[in-house]
């Protein structure tokens, strides 16, 4: 039960300490094993490490020490401890003391020199894992909206389906009203030939009763016209014409 | 403390305590733990880096069998890496100056690279100790000839390594000796010699580094002949 209570106030307890000291506590009570690791949520990284001067010292003992001694403190202590190093040989100089100022000074050198370079690198490869996360992140959302465009659109053309209707009725009455005056035409067409011939065959026949009658008629008159009357109207014509060539004659 | 020159290469010793294992395992504790994070920190983002990289250039040449090889080579560089560069520091000591060291990391796997090859393509293994397009009468002497070459390996891997750390943690204490010795005499020659000096740490820093790869990258050549 009490462990249950610990286990409630873990995270709350993790929580109110400040971010370095809360990933520490985590790490440390895990190898004791004595209540279930608070897994989630994991207290965030601290955004950056512990202030330090010098690239060595802990801005904590420069505080701990200015309210007695001013800005100098730290350093007389330094100081201080060095010669007292020193001079009570405590610290010998040898050659190792000479080998340790060349290799400090190469690594110094290189980490004022491409420090900056090295950890602009580490925060390119971490920028780079989430940038891919996200373009995976937003190429869903992408294919998501155009789907939701396409949608759209095509509930669009839902609306436009009783115009393509009307367009259709139209189209088919057309189609059967020009089918229908065709039909008339031809009804009318036929009658028409039917009457045609009806007339023909009259104009025809009266055609006919006429050259009939009148080859009749010519062969009566033939056969009534008799020599003596021949000679008369041949003799006569022959006197009209003397008379016409004359006045032909006198007109030229 | 008055140092000779090879108090840096005594095994330590506390008390009676062989310290050498600690020596060893120390490193482990410079590198951060592997977080379970997603984006970690920047320092083990730069070590995660690093394992790829060494991972995939040694993993490269091999095929599929080898790759069961990947951990313990890019654990072996990791060491040799952290005790190389740890070991430049003053009043360090230095594992991988003691042959005995060496021959211990360099003889076992050697051997089971030789094994591995003589275990599953015994016929190719054997072939390696003949070279193609030999002229006849040069097949025997060759063959003996490659024999010791094939032999000596564990050898040569252990020895390059001790040597060249040693040479050149030697050549450092030598240097900065001369370098204090002739800072009352003649402080001109003293900078110079503490100029050659940086040079040299420069290039230790370097050796450090190449022979901690190469060592490697033997090992996974000899695996490839033998895989």
């Amino acid at each position: 039960m009490l462990s249950r209570l610990v286990l409630r106030a873990a995270p709350a307890a993790l929580r109110s300490l400040p971010p370095p000291l809360a990933v520490g506590v985590l790490h440390a009570t895990r190898a004791l094993h004595t209540t279930q690791q608070p897994l989630a949520p994991l207290p965030p990284l601290p955004e950056k490490g512990g202030e330090v001067r010098h690239g060595l010292i802990p801005e904590e003992l420069f505080k701990f020490l200015y309210p007695k001694t001013g800005v100098t403190g730290p350093y007389m202590l330094g100081t201080g401890l060095v010669l007292y190093l020193l001079s009570k040989e405590i610290y010998v100089i040898n050659h190792e003391t000479v080998a340790a100022i060349c290799i400090l000074s190469v690594i110094i050198y290189g980490v004022k020199k491409y420090g900056a370079a090295v950890a602009a690198f580490a925060d390119k490869l971490n920028e780079e894992k989430v940038a891919v996360a996200l373009a995976v992140k937003n190429k869903a959302i992408q294919t998501l909206e155009t789907a939701i465009e396409e949608e759209k659109k095509e509930q669009w053309r839902v609306e436009g389906r009783g115009y393509l209707f009307d367009a259709k009725r139209n189209n088919v009455a057309m189609l059967l009203e020009s089918n229908y005056r065709e039909r008339l035409l031809l009804v009318y067409n036929e009658v028409k030939k039917r009457l045609d011939y009806q007339v023909a065959m009259q104009l025809l026949r009266r055609q006919k009763e006429q050259e009939h009658m009148i080859q009749w008629v010519e062969k009566n008159v033939v056969q009534s016209i008799t020599p003596q009357q021949q000679k008369e109207s041949i003799a006569k014509c022959i006197l009209d014409l003397k008379a016409l060539s004359k006045s032909a004659q006198a007109a030229v | 403390m008055n140092l000779s020159f090879f108090d840096q290469f005594a095994s330590p010793c506390l008390l009676g305590i062989p310290l050498i294992l600690l020596s060893l395992l120390f490193p482990t504790l410079l590198l951060p733990a592997l977080d379970k994070r997603w984006l970690p920190n920047r320092l083990s983002a730069l070590q995660l880096w690093l394992l790829n990289q060494i991972t995939k250039q040694l993993m490269m040449p091999l095929d599929k069998k080898g790759h069961k090889w990947a951990m313990i080579l890019t654990s072996l560089m990791i060491l040799l890496l952290t005790t190389n560069l740890l070991g430049l520091l003053p009043y360090t000591f230095t594992p991988t100056t003691q042959l005995s060291m060496n021959m211990a990391l360099a003889f076992p796997l050697w051997l089971a690279t030789l094994l591995t090859g003589l275990r599953t393509q015994p016929s190719a293994t054997l072939g390696h100790l003949l070279p193609e397009g030999t002229p006849t009468p040069l097949i025997p002497a060759l063959i003996l000839i490659e024999t010791t070459s094939l032999l000596i390996r564990p050898l040569a891997l252990g020895v390059r390594l001790t040597a060249n750390l040693t040479a050149g943690h030697l050549l450092i204490q030598l240097i900065s000796t001369a370098t204090l010795a002739l800072l009352p005499l003649m402080p001109t020659v003293s900078i110079l010699t503490s100029s050659i000096l940086l040079l040299l740490t420069i290039l230790e820093l370097a050796v450090a580094m190449i022979q901690a790869y190469v060592f490697v990258l033997l090992l996974s050549l000899y695996l490839q002949e033998n895989i």
